[in-house]
C-alpha cells in the first residue's frame, strides 16, 4: 500500500534542522576565523550563536508530533543503534542542540546575565550557580560543535539517502545537497536579518556572509548536475525516479522554483553584490587584505575609517534591499529542496 | 549470518491464484486488522492485447526478508527479526515514526493511525509458535501457498524448491526477499 508517510511536518523539520546548523557553522566559522577587532564580524557570530538552537529546537517538536505517539519519543533514547540513520540523528540532534545552547549563553552579555538571575523568584534563586561567564569557551565550543552542525546538517540527507528502496533518494548526492542547502540557509537567514536589522553596519561589512553564500549555492548546484547526469546513466529504476522532476508533477516546482528562483536567482543576485570587491580598485578592508592597502595605512579604529573608506556607492552595490530578496529566496530554496525530495522520494520505488 | 535452525518462508504459485481474496479476509480476522487496511493483497495486472488478454492475479505480503530493510532503520529495534526469519514489530516499542515504512521495498506495512504504530504481516507468529499455519496458507482453498521451514529437507517448500522454477521480487533492493513466486 503505496502512501506518503512524511508530509509537512517532517519537510519542516529537515528544513528547521538544516537551517540551525547553518547558523551554528557559518557563526563558529566567522568566530574562529574574524579578526579580534572586527566588531562587524563579531556580530555575523553572536547573531549565528544566539539564532542558531531555536529553529532546530522547533523542528524536534514537529518531528515529535509527527511520531505515533508523541509520549513515546523517549524511547528514542533508550536504545542507539548505528545501523539506523534516525537512531545515530536522534543522538546527534541532542548532543547539537546542547552544544549549541551552550554557545549561546557564552555570547549573552554580563548586564543581560545579571538581569535575568536578579529577576529569578526565591525559590528559584540557587538556579544562580549557572550565572557564570562561557565567554572564553567560544572558540573551543566552536571548534567541538562545527563537526557536529555538519553532522546535523549532513544526517537529514543520509536519512533520506540510506533507504535503498526510494531511487529517488539513494544516492549520496542527496546528503551532500542537503548539507549545503543547510548551510546556504543559515548564511540567508543571518543576511536576511542583518540587512533588516544592524543599522550600524554597513551591508559590504558582511561580504564574507554573500562570499560563503555564493559558496554553497555553487556547491548546490554542482551537485544537482551529477545529480542528474549521474541518475540518468543509472539503472532503470533511479531513470524512472527523476521523471517525477523531468516531465512529472514535480517538475515545474524544481525547475522553476527550486532551481531558477531559489537558486540561481539569489546566486546572481549575491555575485552581483560581490563581484565590485574583486574587479574594482576599491579601498575597503586594508587589514583584510581583500584590496589595496588604504593609504592611511593599517587601521585599528575599523569602523569609523571604513565609513571613510567606503567606496562610492556607484562602485559597490550591497544594497539591503538586495539583501533581503536574495535571502528570502535562498530560504525558500531551501524549505523546497526538503519539500521536492521528500515528497517525490516517497513517491519513487523499485518497478 | 549465522545458519539458522528455521527459515520460515512462503512458496507461491501464482497461477493457481483466483483472486477470492479468502488469504486477505482470513488475515483480517486472524489478526484484527481495520478496514482499510490490509497486511496482505493480491495484485492484478492485465497482459497481452485484445482479443488475447489474460489477467494475472499475484498475492503479495511482507517478504520476510533475510536482511530486512525496515529492521536496520528501526530507531527502536521495534521491528525485529525472530530467530526463524519472521520480520515482526513489537507495538510497545513502536514510536510510529514510519521510517520501516519508507524503507519497505514492497511497501507491505502500514500505519494504524488509532494505535499509532505501524503493523505488518508476521506470518501468523502466534500460531506458528502453536504449531499451526498462518491464517492465509490455512484458508486458501486453491492452495496457493505453500508455507514451511526452508531448512527441513522433508518439508514441502524445501522440496517444491528444489524441483520447479522461482522467482524473487525485487532482489535489486538487496533485502533477500523470501516468497518465493513458482514459475
Amino acid at each position: 500500500m503505496k502512501t506518503i508517510e512524511w508530509q509537512y511536518l517532517i519537510v519542516s523539520y529537515l528544513f528547521l534542522g538544516g537551517l540551525s546548523a547553518g547558523l551554528y557553522f557559518v557563526s563558529a566559522l566567522t568566530e574562529l576565523f574574524r579578526k579580534d577587532d572586527d566588531s562587524a564580524q563579531e556580530h555575523i557570530a553572536r547573531l549565528g550563536a544566539l539564532l542558531a538552537s531555536w529553529p532546530v529546537m522547533l523542528g524536534c517538536t514537529l518531528l515529535v508530533f509527527d511520531l505515533g505517539h508523541w509520549y513515546r519519543a523517549y524511547k528514542l533514547f533508550l536504545h542507539f543503534r548505528w545501523e539506523s540513520p534516525m537512531s545515530i540523528g536522534s543522538w546527534l540532534l541532542m548532543l547539537f542542540i546542547g552544544i549549541s545552547l551552550i554557545y549561546a549563553y557564552g555570547w549573552t552579555s554580563r548586564d543581560g546575565r545579571e538581569h535575568f538571575f536578579g529577576r529569578l523568584p526565591r525559590r528559584l534563586r540557587f538556579l544562580g550557580i549557572l550565572n557564570v561567564d562561557v565567554a572564553p569557551w567560544r572558540r573551543p565550543l566552536a571548534i567541538a560543535g562545527l563537526p557536529v552542525s555538519v553532522g546535523v546538517a549532513i544526517y537529514t540527507g543520509v536519512l533520506l539517502g540510506a533507504v535503498q528502496s526510494r531511487p529517488f533518494w539513494n544516492t549520496n548526492l542527496v546528503a551532500q545537497l542537503f548539507l549545503f542547502s543547510a548551510l546556504s540557509s543559515g548564511c540567508a537567514l543571518l543576511i536576511l536579518v542583518l540587512a533588516m536589522r544592524s543599522r550600524k553596519f554597513e551591508m559590504y561589512q558582511f561580504r564574507s556572509l554573500y562570499l560563503l553564500d555564493v559558496c554553497f549555492l555553487t556547491l548546490e548546484f554542482f551537485i544537482v548536475v551529477p545529480y542528474f547526469i549521474h541518475g540518468e546513466l543509472s539503472v532503470e529504476a533511479v531513470r524512472e525516479s527523476l521523471k517525477l522532476v523531468l516531465g512529472g508533477p514535480f517538475t515545474m516546482v524544481f525547475w522553476v522554483f527550486l532551481m531558477g528562483l531559489g537558486l540561481v536567482l539569489p546566486w546572481a543576485i549575491e555575485v552581483r553584490e560581490v563581484v565590485p570587491l574583486f574587479l574594482t580598485h576599491v579601498q575597503l578592508l586594508p587589514r583584510m587584505g581583500v584590496a589595496t592597502p588604504s593609504p592611511a595605512g593599517a587601521s585599528v579604529s575599523v569602523v569609523s575609517e571604513l565609513s571613510a573608506l567606503a567606496p562610492p556607492a556607484n562602485k559597490l552595490h550591497f544594497s539591503r534591499g538586495w539583501a533581503v530578496a536574495a535571502a528570502l529566496l535562498v530560504l525558500v530554496g531551501g524549505v523546497l529542496v526538503r519539500y521536492i525530495f521528500v515528497f517525490a522520494g516517497q513517491m519513487s520505488a523499485i518497478r | 549470518m549465522a545458519m539458522r535452525t528455521k527459515r520460515y518462508a512462503l512458496a507461491i504459485d501464482a497461477k493457481k491464484c483466483i483472486d477470492c481474496k479468502a488469504c486477505v479476509v482470513a488475515c483480517r480476522a486472524e489478526n484484527g486488522v481495520p478496514l482499510g487496511k490490509s497486511r496482505n493483497w493480491i495484485n492484478e495486472e492485465l497482459r497481452g492485447d485484445w482479443p488475447k488478454l489474460m489477467e494475472v492475479f499475484e498475492p503479495e505480503q511482507c517478504h520476510h526478508c533475510e536482511a530486512p530493510a525496515c529492521v536496520r532503520v528501526c530507531p527502536t529495534g521495534a521491528s525485529y527479526q525472530r530467530a526463524d526469519g519472521v520480520v515482526a514489530v513489537n507495538p510497545s516499542e513502536c514510536v510510529g515514526c514510519r521510517y520501516c515504512m519508507i524503507a519497505c521495498p514492497y511497501d507491505a506495512r502500514f500505519f494504524r493511525e488509532d494505535l499509532g504504530v505501524v503493523e505488518k504481516c508476521d506470518l501468523c507468529a502466534h500460531r506458528l509458535d502453536r504449531g499451526e499455519l498462518p491464517a492465509c496458507v490455512e484458508t486458501c482453498p486453491s492452495k496457493v501457498r505453500i508455507f514451511g521451514d526452508l531448512n527441513d529437507p522433508t518439508s514441502e517448500i524445501h522440496q517444491i524448491l528444489e524441483k520447479r522454477q522461482y522467482r524473487l521480487k525485487k532482489r535489486e533492493a538487496g533485502t533477500g526477499p523470501q516468497i518465493y513466486y513458482l514459475l
